[in-house]
């Protein structure tokens, strides 16, 4: 059976022939499977940005493939908008695309291009709002009376109502507080186990990728660096330092206490999991195993 | 799609023109648009043919660049020859119908036109290859500076045309990533007719508009809070300096003007 989507080999290079030629994906091939939830962390220009464009056909890659089901979403340029469809994608900053008139407008601008019914459309638009927790009322407000965080998550809601199978976000919670931040993280989710889709995103915050992800990709100078579960990856502290990257600031301080002879068996990277594992070992008295 | 387009066509290098002072560059590229209509006969359009090839050699642009800037003028040239065909008859006539007749004379001017036409856009585009926008309107606001006594806010002008330069290529980008963003959400903007296609960019516009507005208060904000007023007493970073290729570039040009004029008299026209 094929994987749900893969890249061969994907390779891009900005400007080619010109002064400013730059690789900025060099031959990435990753598979990512059917309900997968991945964080996708990297150096700003390490490629990130335009690997995840690549997943839905808005940029063409200069060598390689990226496969949906096992087809190349390229074999027929012509159907590039279905693939578009099925891999949804929601930008940095998406409130500054919002156009329409009315929130439930913008929202339907999607499945409308889709060509689906207006009933269904209906359906789809207060599915989609429900999920970010947009009230119904809001919906036929202008878009730019809304505060930020409504815009944003009016913004994502109209991807969400196409009901891609992949679902695709480039920094979700940028710019915003806290609470902002996990709200829209839990509405990510909330969707996942909806649609039974698969996610992936992209952020700086390492908090945000231990929270949610289940594994992580890290890209550097336009290549994978690394692939695989959430803790594989946050157990390998000094390699993502040296591509300028770092761990959550709980990991931190499990390695730190590791350095001074506390070696607690295993590491943590949310809070909840650190309190699991330095719950016990207080309660012992701070002595390392019994 | 959207980079294909050559806005402030800029080339970097390090080349003599590349580093000339911008105001020269200016009054030089000013008086070769006019010097390119002084010669009358072949001659002196070999002059001019040679000076420019002597120019591109100076700026060290490779070819396939200069070649590039042909395209979009290829319709112009065309359209002026086709004219110049048609309208001239002089010398013999080569063939004829109904009202058209072409004849020597006519192909003779046509191909004077078409290489006199070749010569102003590739003299001219050499000046926006080797200086950065902003080396551009500082120039322009100083070479404009003696409009001051008339009144001409001289460095008001040149401060827009700098803001509006340098928010070209944001402007661009910003672009790009709205349409990516509608495209995403299935927008169709590369097929369908006229009326439909304008109607598609509607979703790309509203954005660029809001943001554009957006950026202006930032701007004008930020540009507030470090005391800007306009030009009064503004001093700059860069102060543009005379050099010595600066001088040869203005000895060059004089010869250049001076030998098309003496053509004049020393070669018959052609026309």
């Amino acid at each position: 059976m094929s994987s749900l989507l893969e890249t061969k080999g994907l390779t891009h290079v900005y400007g080619e022939g010109t002064p400013f030629e730059k690789k900025a994906l060099d031959e990435v091939s990753i598979t990512f499977e059917q309900g997968d939830l991945v964080g996708i962390i990297g150096h700003t220009g390490s490629g990130k940005s335009t690997f995840i464009q690549h997943l839905n056909g808005l940029l063409k890659p200069t060598a390689g493939q990226v496969l949906l089901h096992g087809n190349d979403i390229w074999a027929n340029p012509k159907q590039i908008r279905d693939i578009r469809f099925k891999v949804g994608m929601v930008f940095q900053y998406p409130e500054y695309q919002l156009f329409e008139e009315t929130v439930y407008k913008d929202i339907a601008f999607g499945p409308k291009n889709m060509g689906i019914s207006e009933d269904e459309i209906e359906q789809r638009v207060k599915k989609a709002a429900s999920i970010v927790h947009l009230k119904e009322d809001l919906l036929q407000k202008s878009p730019f009376e809304l505060s930020g965080g409504e815009k944003r998550r009016a913004a994502i809601a109209g991807v969400m109502a196409m009901e891609p199978e992949v679902f695709i976000l480039d920094e979700p919670t940028a710019g915003l507080d806290p609470k902002g931040r996990n709200q829209i993280l839990d509405q990510i989710c909330a969707y996942r186990e909806e649609q039974n889709s698969t996610v992936l995103f992209v952020s700086h915050s390492m908090e945000d990728i231990a929270k949610v992800a289940k594994k992580v990709l890290v890209m550097h100078k336009g290549k994978v660096a690394m692939y695989g579960q959430t803790y594989e990856v946050f157990s390998q502290v000094d390699k993502l330092e040296q591509m300028g990257l770092t761990v959550p600031a709980v990991t931190k301080i499990f390695t730190g206490l590791k350095k001074r002879g506390f070696d607690l068996g295993q590491n943590a990277y949310t809070i909840e999991q650190a309190a699991d594992v330095l719950l016990p070992f207080l309660q012992r008295g701070g002595t390392v195993h019994d | 799609m959207i980079n294909g387009i050559a806005l402030g066509q800029y080339f970097p290098g390090q080349s003599v023109m590349h580093k000339m002072d911008p105001r020269i560059k200016l009054i030089n590229t000013f008086i070769f648009i006019i010097a390119v209509f002084i010669p009358q006969s072949w001659a002196g359009l070999l002059m001019v043919i040679l000076f420019v090839l002597f120019s591109i050699n100076c700026s060290k642009i490779p070819g396939k660049t200069i070649l590039k800037s042909f395209k979009p003028i290829i319709p112009i040239i065309l359209i002026t020859s086709l004219i110049n065909v048609f309208y001239t008859q002089s010398g013999t006539i080569l063939w004829k119908w109904w009202i058209f007749t072409i004849s020597t004379g006519g192909l003779n001017k046509a191909g004077f036109m078409a290489v006199r036409i070749l010569c102003l856009i590739v003299g001219s585009s050499l000046m926006t290859y080797t200086t950065t926008p902003t080396a551009l309107t500082d120039g322009m606001e100083r070479v404009f500076s003696p409009l001051k006594v008339f009144h001409v806010h001289v460095h008001e002008l040149a401060m827009m045309m700098t803001i509006a330069l340098r928010f070209i290529p944001t402007l661009i980008e910003e672009t790009d990533k709205i349409m990516s963003a509608q495209k995403a959400r299935g927008a169709d903007m590369e097929s369908g007719g006229l009326s439909q296609r304008i109607k598609a960019f509607i979703p790309v516009l509203i954005p660029l508009f809001v943001s554009s507005f957006r950026r202006a208060y930032e701007l004008a904000t930020a540009m507030e809070c470090r005391c800007y007023h306009g030009g009064e007493g503004r001093t700059r970073m860069k102060q543009l300096k005379m050099q010595g290729r600066d001088y040869s570039a203005i000895a060059v040009m004089t010869v250049f003007v001076g030998l098309l004029i003496a053509s004049l008299f020393v070669v018959p026209p052609v026309l």
